[in-house]
């Protein structure tokens, strides 16, 4: 990994909540243009270690790294202005807007790059809408929507924010085979416009399909790294994570 | 029976219509009183007494409206606003009557001095969310007034103290006519700021950080500075009116620049209007406020309440502005406005519809 690619950077970034170690000095870089994969079991500190790199928590030690100088301890307002976007698992959208306005609010914070005022923000919340097949609802209250649209919607209001980097928290959780379709024809989608992607799913399917490398989290440590075919095959990661029934499934 | 977009916009345009001649004859009719009107002949439509109503009512429109920028649009339910109010009414005061500033130099820096004020203590207090933001926030209220009675130097009560501060009486022709349309001035001024900022980046940042406050952080919204901005704003407004007060009561206490009976007051106006929106607290303020005035005995019209002495209406009035807090909160959580302007009016399935979203 030559390191005039790397974007983003994660030198032993550690949380502690009381006693627990909940991300315990993790380590792995990003490369522009990628989509990596985390996975791990239940509690192993993804969603932990997403928030660190947004800003939403504080890390006790090590270091995050974007283009090269430390974010670490910056709020999230300030991580996104970087050009840091993120969802959240249990969306969150504002519930007395328009589809069309939560996407809008995206566009008008975000990324200090390229800004632009009310009415150019409108434009390209209806952009945004059109990639993850929300345009048709533009004007729909949140209300309305569907679970799979609230997450569509999720992501549309962080794609608005005109990230370089985009996290994904889960969002093919609770989706049928048919919408877990849709949802990677939407981060491919995303993907395709330049965006690096780094996201947390349960599917395996989502992390073969798209990922060209993954990182598997335990107890808030690294257990492996790689392709995403390799590290499924691993011991420790079938122990850890999979089950050997699974892993049975995948070598036959 | 079906609610069509025509009916609703029939319904729009009648409370235009019928809001835009209330409002045309509320601002009209004071001239009347002047000597040119009344040597023309012109029938005297409101008296002296009237204006002071009036100026109330505008005050009070001023305070809702300006609640609304961080209680309705930013959602953070500020029960210490009368506190902007009183340093409003004492900064022009003190300019007055102890630095013997003329009242329109004076004026402009109530608002300024109000902003600072809430700037400083929205720092800390605006961490603090829903409940505790609430109490925090009322707890500067009720300080402040006891601290402006009480600080003294020298011996001397500094603001005046307990006997309060006199202020001379600003020397212009007609006064009444004055103060009113001042105040109206200052409420055409908030509803002005409302309209832009709910039309502007900042109102949308706002918005989203009451609907979402962590959501709107990582969507790049500097949430601290957005919030610290929206009380700043209120408070400048508010202090404007306080500032106006002042000049236009000429004698301000503890008891009449920080009456903690406003706090409660201002908000029910907003949510009785109906809140994040541009006109309703303004509109919530003259309904409320003319009811107060009615129950209070001030107006021509009155009523005989049964078992109830005429001295105890004031009482009578606090209760049953409580009750109607009740009945606002759980039956028109957003506002008389939206019945009229927006997507519904008033039915049964309405107030049923209300409820069932207030309850849990």
């Amino acid at each position: 990994m030559s390191a005039a690619t790397v974007q983003l950077e994660l030198r032993g970034v550690t949380k502690r909540f009381g006693g627990v170690a909940a991300v315990d000095g993790v380590n792995f870089q990003v490369e522009k243009g990628e989509i990596v994969g985390i996975i791990g079991p239940n509690g192993a500190g993804k969603t932990t270690l997403l928030n660190c790199i947004s800003g939403v928590y504080r890390l006790d030690s090590g270091d995050i790294r974007w283009q090269g100088a430390s974010i670490a301890g910056m709020a999230p307002h300030r991580v996104a202005s970087l050009g840091i976007g993120r969802t959240f698992q249990i969306v969150r959208p504002f519930g007395s807007m328009t589809v069309r306005e939560n996407a809008a609010v995206g566009a008008l914070f975000g990324n200090a790059a390229g800004r632009r005022g009310v009415r150019g923000a409108f434009a390209l919340a209806d952009e945004v809408l059109e990639l993850v097949g929300l345009r048709a609802k533009a004007g729909h209250p949140v209300s309305t929507l569907t679970i799979p649209d609230r997450k569509r919607l999720e992501v549309a209001r962080a794609v608005a924010t005109r990230p370089e980097l985009l996290l994904l928290d889960e969002v093919m959780a609770g989706l049928n085979n048919v919408e877990i379709d849709e949802a990677l024809d939407m981060v491919r989608a995303v993907h395709a416009t330049g965006v690096t992607v780094l996201l947390i799913e349960h599917v395996m399917r989502v992390i073969v399909g798209v990922c060209r490398r993954a990182v598997v989290l335990d107890f808030g440590q690294v257990l492996a790294e790689g392709e995403p075919e390799v590290v499924l095959r691993d011991e420790r990661v079938i122990k850890a994570y999979l089950g050997e029934r699974y892993a049975k499934r995948l070598r036959a | 029976m079906i609610a069509t977009a025509d009916s609703q916009r029939r319904w729009r345009r009648i409370f235009l219509i019928v809001g835009g001649i209330v409002a045309a004859y509320a601002l009209l009719a004071p001239l009347t009183s002047l000597d040119a009107a009344q040597s023309a002949n012109i029938p005297l439509l409101a008296d002296k007494f009237w204006f002071r109503i009036a100026t109330y009512i505008v005050m009070f429109a001023v305070m809702a409206t300006a609640w609304n920028i961080i209680g309705g649009i930013t959602g953070y339910a500020a029960f210490g606003n009368v506190a902007f109010f009183g340093i409003g009414a004492y900064t022009t005061g003190m300019l007055i009557a102890k630095a013997k500033w003329p009242f329109l130099l004076a004026l402009p820096l109530a608002p300024v001095l109000a902003a600072l004020f809430a700037a400083l203590v929205g720092l800390p207090l605006l961490r603090l969310r829903g409940h505790y933001f609430a109490v925090a926030s009322l707890g500067v209220g009720v300080a402040l007034g006891e601290l402006v009675q009480n600080i003294d130097y020298d011996g001397k009560p500094v603001f005046g103290g307990a006997s309060g501060l006199f202020l001379p009486i600003y020397a212009v022709g007609h006064r009444g006519l004055f103060f009113f349309y001042l105040m109206c001035g200052a409420a055409a001024l908030a509803i002005a700021v409302t309209w832009l900022v709910l039309r502007s980046r900042f109102g949308y940042g706002l918005i989203a950080i009451r609907e979402n406050e962590d959501a709107a952080a990582v969507l790049g919204v500097n949430t601290t500075a957005y919030k610290v901005a929206a009380f700043a704003l209120a408070a400048a407004l508010t202090g404007l009116a306080g500032g106006i007060f002042s000049q236009w009561n000429v004698f301000i206490n503890q008891d009449n620049a920080f009456p903690i009976e406003y706090n409660v007051q201002m908000i029910l106006m907003a949510l009785l209007g109906g809140t994040g929106t541009v006109f309703g607290p303004a509109a919530g303020a003259v309904l409320l406020q003319l009811l107060i005035q009615f129950l209070g005995g001030s107006l021509p019209i009155s009523i005989e309440i049964p078992f109830v002495s005429t001295e105890a209406h004031p009482i009578v009035a606090q209760i049953i502005l409580g009750l109607l807090l009740i009945v606002v909160v759980i039956f028109v959580p957003r506002g008389v406005i939206d019945m009229f302007g927006g997507r519904t009016r008033l039915s049964l399935a309405y107030l049923r519809r209300s409820l069932r979203e207030t309850s849990l």
